[in-house]
């Protein structure tokens, strides 16, 4: 029996240290080398979703001592939960170096980050041991804080720094928790299973535990008022760094709060529910609004993800507050689906943003225009991704959407209201369309080329899995929803 | 006796180890003293392996063989090595280079007694021990800077050892023996055993610069060589943060020393974190740092006594602390002494760099180096004695910690001169072994937290 999950979750790191250890390696080994190692990586991610997860409880559950003496050991493994997430960043990282691999800029040292994220981002996923998850989820902070740093654009410097001591400052209160929940457990151990199998902490206890954990996985996700670094991010990294900070980093925060909030502290999240719930309608409606102002396009994609996210945290919010079992599995499923679109149609619109901006050197909205005529297949791709983004019915964001409203109409339907931000997108979407792709074309941009083969590798996957997603939600819901409707809670 | 003494082996074998290191300089003979002191510090380290997990004490109570002995034994031995290498480059070709390797040696000494110290007068003892020999180590390169440095460093060891004997004093008289073991006896007299403690914090305070004790450290670490400055950050430091460990075993719990310790702890991080925010001077910014991270130690000291977690955290992060402040002081001495001289480091020395980086976040406390693991525990000590407060001042620190390290690691990957470093084989040796340290460490931690559990 192979051990499927750590295969896959180190192939990354060796092809980093290989790529390192080459000595004055060409620009195209670099790139080869790393192609290779990201679809070999997505082999194993595929060969983990064919393996499955079963109802109750994690699967393909691998160990390791580490250090017996405080209960912490080597665990990863699966569920429903993690295993979409898995596949989601396996696809990303692959259509990411794809698209990268035209970068001249000192790829070896990008190329040796972008792979550690990924290690980082799979493990995150997969970790089923508290310190485990910490070190995966830090780690995943400094590689992105040296590719904001040292490819992204104008302004990096700053905007690195405010993302490294943010998302830092963000995390640690985590640690506490992690400490918190540690100390607590009757038999002393970092073993996330036992702490989801039963709750070590209660009362005021694990209130504050749910509150150190709500800041760290706010911060992350983003939720309003912690969500400022955010634009800054992602208008500085260079396109790969958006990509993988909005399609796979932001899940960590959504992730950490189904799986530490949620399953090992639910009844005081299901006293804070209703703050959280309220936090997430916030977040959704704010970000949709600030999305709407905005005339950078990057800026734009930027703040809809704040939107998206805000509708995954009032699911998740939903399934605690809610005592109907049915229910929760309804909210929970959306919730789950709604993190895994976010990321193929996040990514697709993060990459072609990139696009336009690697031809025009400009992402203001007011500049460009007529792009349709000018580039027609960048263009058209580009209308899909907006119109999956906004919700279209058949693209990826609807069935997760409309699960996550159904839910909250039958637990809290004042919430329902959340729903005014569909429309707020949908104009900003439209908006945004009308100013970049419609109208005449400019002279300016007369020559500009139209998509490349490399650049339709890297979004074609996107698109067709959000179409595949939207048409035929159920290759996925199948395995979210074998692990949500045994979820005990 | 006999059996006291075969417990002592390493001891003695540092001990013999200095003083072949000075006969061998007394013979105009510096490479060999170099020989004689590697290769003795490598033997005492290997005959303390024997030790490891022995509970014991010798002579009468007076000295421990204990975890925190043996461990510091382990820890500090090959960081003297690691800081005789460091000398090496610093001191090669002067008149008495010899007698640096020596005095390296019987500074140790000096740390490894503080660290089993069982009884009072050993503390008295080791803090005049490492003090003689590294005043004069800091005043070796004879220069006005260093002439300073060392009287600078004398007369605070001087008014805090009097001090320190004068608070012993109050013990002696309140628990009729200078053990530590007898210390108990007191609990009728509170007054007397937080008189007594307050004086034992401020002579081990100096030695592990805590604040408000610290005034000496930034300035003897810039005046003396940096191989110096390396090794006054590591190894008197930890033997005297041990010995504290090792008085606060025995301390009543209900005087209230934990009160102190925790007021400490935070004056240490926040005040050695704020000023390294605004150093130029790059051993300076390193000097802050290492008195903000004896703040960290507290949080495990604190727990002393109380929690199964407090010497293993101890230990854990001297370990890791050592590998990663002998490493950063390494590539000090590679580069250069300001932050000016890092400009552009990362793109023309890219090894040299990525090392520095990693020292930088083990550091911080950024998983999964060394410094990370340590801290970890650390917090978990803390916390599980009920002191969160001070697990949560530390971690915002370490948040604070960050700003100060990315200050060295900013300009590292700026478009900037292009730097030249030296290629001595010494310095890549300290280099090699403390980056290994500071990426394994974490992997391993079994072997530091195993006996105690």
């Amino acid at each position: 029996m192979l051990p499927l999950v750590s295969l896959t979750l180190f192939l990354p790191l060796v092809g980093a240290v290989l790529i390192l250890c080459l000595p004055k390696p060409a620009t195209r080994t670099v790139h080869v080398i790393a192609i290779i190692t990201a679809a070999l990586t997505l082999i194993g991610a595929l060969s983990m979703w064919f393996q499955g997860a079963s109802g109750a409880g994690f699967s393909q559950v691998e160990e390791l001592q580490w250090i017996p003496a405080i209960g912490a050991a080597y665990r990863v493994g699966v569920d429903g939960i993690s295993l979409p997430l898995v596949l989601l960043s396996a696809v990303l990282f692959l259509v990411a170096v794809i698209y990268t691999s035209s970068l001249r800029e000192r790829p070896r040292a990008y190329i040796a980050l972008v792979l550690l994220l990924e290690t980082a981002s799979i493990g995150t996923f997969t970790a089923l041991d508290g310190i485990l998850f910490y070190v995966f989820f830090e780690v995943s902070l400094v590689s992105m804080y040296f590719m904001i740093a040292g490819w992204g654009h104008e302004d990096r410097q700053r905007a690195a720094l405010m993302f490294f001591i943010y998302t830092l400052l963000g995390s640690l209160p985590l640690l506490l928790a992690i400490l918190g929940l540690y100390l607590g457990s009757p038999e002393p151990t970092f073993d996330m299973r036992a702490w989801i199998e039963n709750p070590p902490l209660e009362g005021a206890a694990a209130m504050w535990a749910l509150v150190a954990m709500l800041i760290t996985f706010a911060v992350k996700i983003p939720a309003v008022p912690l969500h400022t670094w955010l634009p800054a991010a992602h208008v500085q990294a260079p396109t790969v760094g958006s990509v993988i900070l909005a399609g796979v980093m932001l899940k960590f925060g959504t992730y950490g709060l189904v799986r530490f909030a949620l399953q090992m502290t639910p009844d005081a999240f299901r006293e804070a529910g209703v703050v959280v719930l309220v936090l997430g309608v916030v977040s959704a409606l704010y970000g949709a609004f600030a999305a709407l102002a905005q005339s950078d396009l990057k800026r734009l994609v930027a703040y809809t993800s704040v939107n998206h996210m805000g509708y995954v945290i009032v699911g998740v919010a939903v399934a605690a507050i809610t005592l109907d079992p049915s229910v929760r599995t309804v909210a929970l499923d959306g919730a789950v689906l709604q993190m895994f679109s976010h990321g193929l149609v996040t990514g697709a619109l993060f990459l072609l943003v990139g696009m336009i901006q690697d031809r025009a050197h400009t992402r203001e909205m007011g500049e460009l225009g007529g792009l349709l005529k000018t580039v027609p297949m960048l263009g058209w791709t580009f209308v899909l991704a907006a119109f999956a983004s906004l919700g279209l019915p058949g693209l990826a964001h609807f069935p997760a959407e409309f699960q996550i409203f159904l839910a909250t109409l039958s637990a809290s339907p004042a919430a329902v209201v959340v729903i005014l931000g569909i429309a707020i997108i949908a104009g900003t979407f439209l908006k945004a369309l009308r100013e970049t792709f419609l109208g005449e074309p400019r002279q300016r941009w007369q020559s500009m080329p139209d998509l490349s083969a490399r650049e339709w590798l890297a979004v074609g996957p996107l698109l067709v899995l959000t179409v595949g997603t939207g048409v035929a939600p159920s290759w996925v819901l199948g395995i979210i929803h074998r692990t949500t409707s045994a979820l005990a809670l | 006796m006999a059996r006291d003494l075969a417990l002592l082996i390493p001891e003695i074998a540092v001990l013999l180890t200095a003083v072949g290191a000075l006969i061998a300089e007394m013979l105009r003979r510096p490479q060999i003293a170099l020989l004689v002191a590697v290769s003795g510090l490598i033997v005492a380290t290997g005959l303390t392996v024997s030790l490891i997990g022995e509970d014991t004490t010798v002579f009468g109570g007076s000295f421990r063989v204990d975890d925190l002995s043996v461990w510091a034994k382990l820890i500090l031995l090959p960081a003297t090595i690691l800081a005789i290498f460091l000398a090496r480059v610093d001191v090669r070709g002067t008149v008495r280079e010899g007698t640096v390797y020596s005095l390296l040696c019987f500074a140790t000494i000096g740390a490894l007694v503080l660290a089993g110290a069982g009884d009072t007068m050993f503390l008295v003892l080791g803090t005049l021990l490492t003090g003689l020999a590294t005043f004069a180590l800091v005043a070796y390169p004879d220069t006005d800077p260093a002439t300073e440095a060392a009287m600078k460093f004398f007369v605070f060891a001087s008014v805090t050892g009097a001090i320190m004997i004068f608070g012993l004093s109050y013990w002696f008289g309140a628990a009729g023996s200078t053990l530590l073991a007898d210390l108990p006896g007191m609990d009728t007299m509170p007054m007397a055993v937080l008189l007594g403690f307050v004086a034992v914090v401020v002579g081990l305070g100096y030695k592990a610069s805590l604040v408000p004790f610290h005034f000496w450290a930034p300035d003897a670490y810039e005046g003396g060589p940096l191989s110096i400055a390396a090794y006054l950050s590591v190894v008197p430091k930890i033997g005297a943060l041990f010995a504290l460990a090792q008085v606060v075993r025995d301390l009543p719990p209900e005087s209230g020393w934990t009160a102190i310790i925790a007021g400490l702890a935070v004056l240490t991080m926040t005040y050695g974190y704020l000023a390294a925010l605004v150093q130029d001077n790059v051993v300076r910014l390193l000097a802050y740092s290492s008195i903000a991270q004896s703040g960290y130690f507290l949080l495990g000291i604190l727990a002393v006594g109380a929690s199964e977690l407090a010497l293993p955290s101890i230990i854990l992060f001297a370990a890791a602390y050592a590998a990663m402040n002998l490493g950063a002081f390494a590539v000090a001495a590679n580069i250069g002494r300001t932050l000016n001289d890092f400009d552009g480091l990362g793109r023309s020395q890219p090894l040299i760099g990525i090392a520095m980086v990693i020292f930088l976040l083990s550091l911080v406390g950024i998983p999964p180096l060394a410094g990370f693991v340590g801290k970890f525990l650390l917090f978990a000590a803390a916390i599980d004695v009920q002191y969160t407060w001070v697990a949560v001042v530390a971690i915002i620190n370490s948040v604070l910690s960050l700003a100060v390290y990315l200050r060295l690691v900013v300009p590292m990957y700026r478009q900037g001169n292009v730097v030249v470093a030296r290629t001595d084989i010494w310095l890549k040796a300290v280099l090699i072994i403390a980056l290994t340290v500071t990426l394994l460490l974490g992997v391993f931690a079994q072997v530091f937290v195993g006996p105690f559990a």
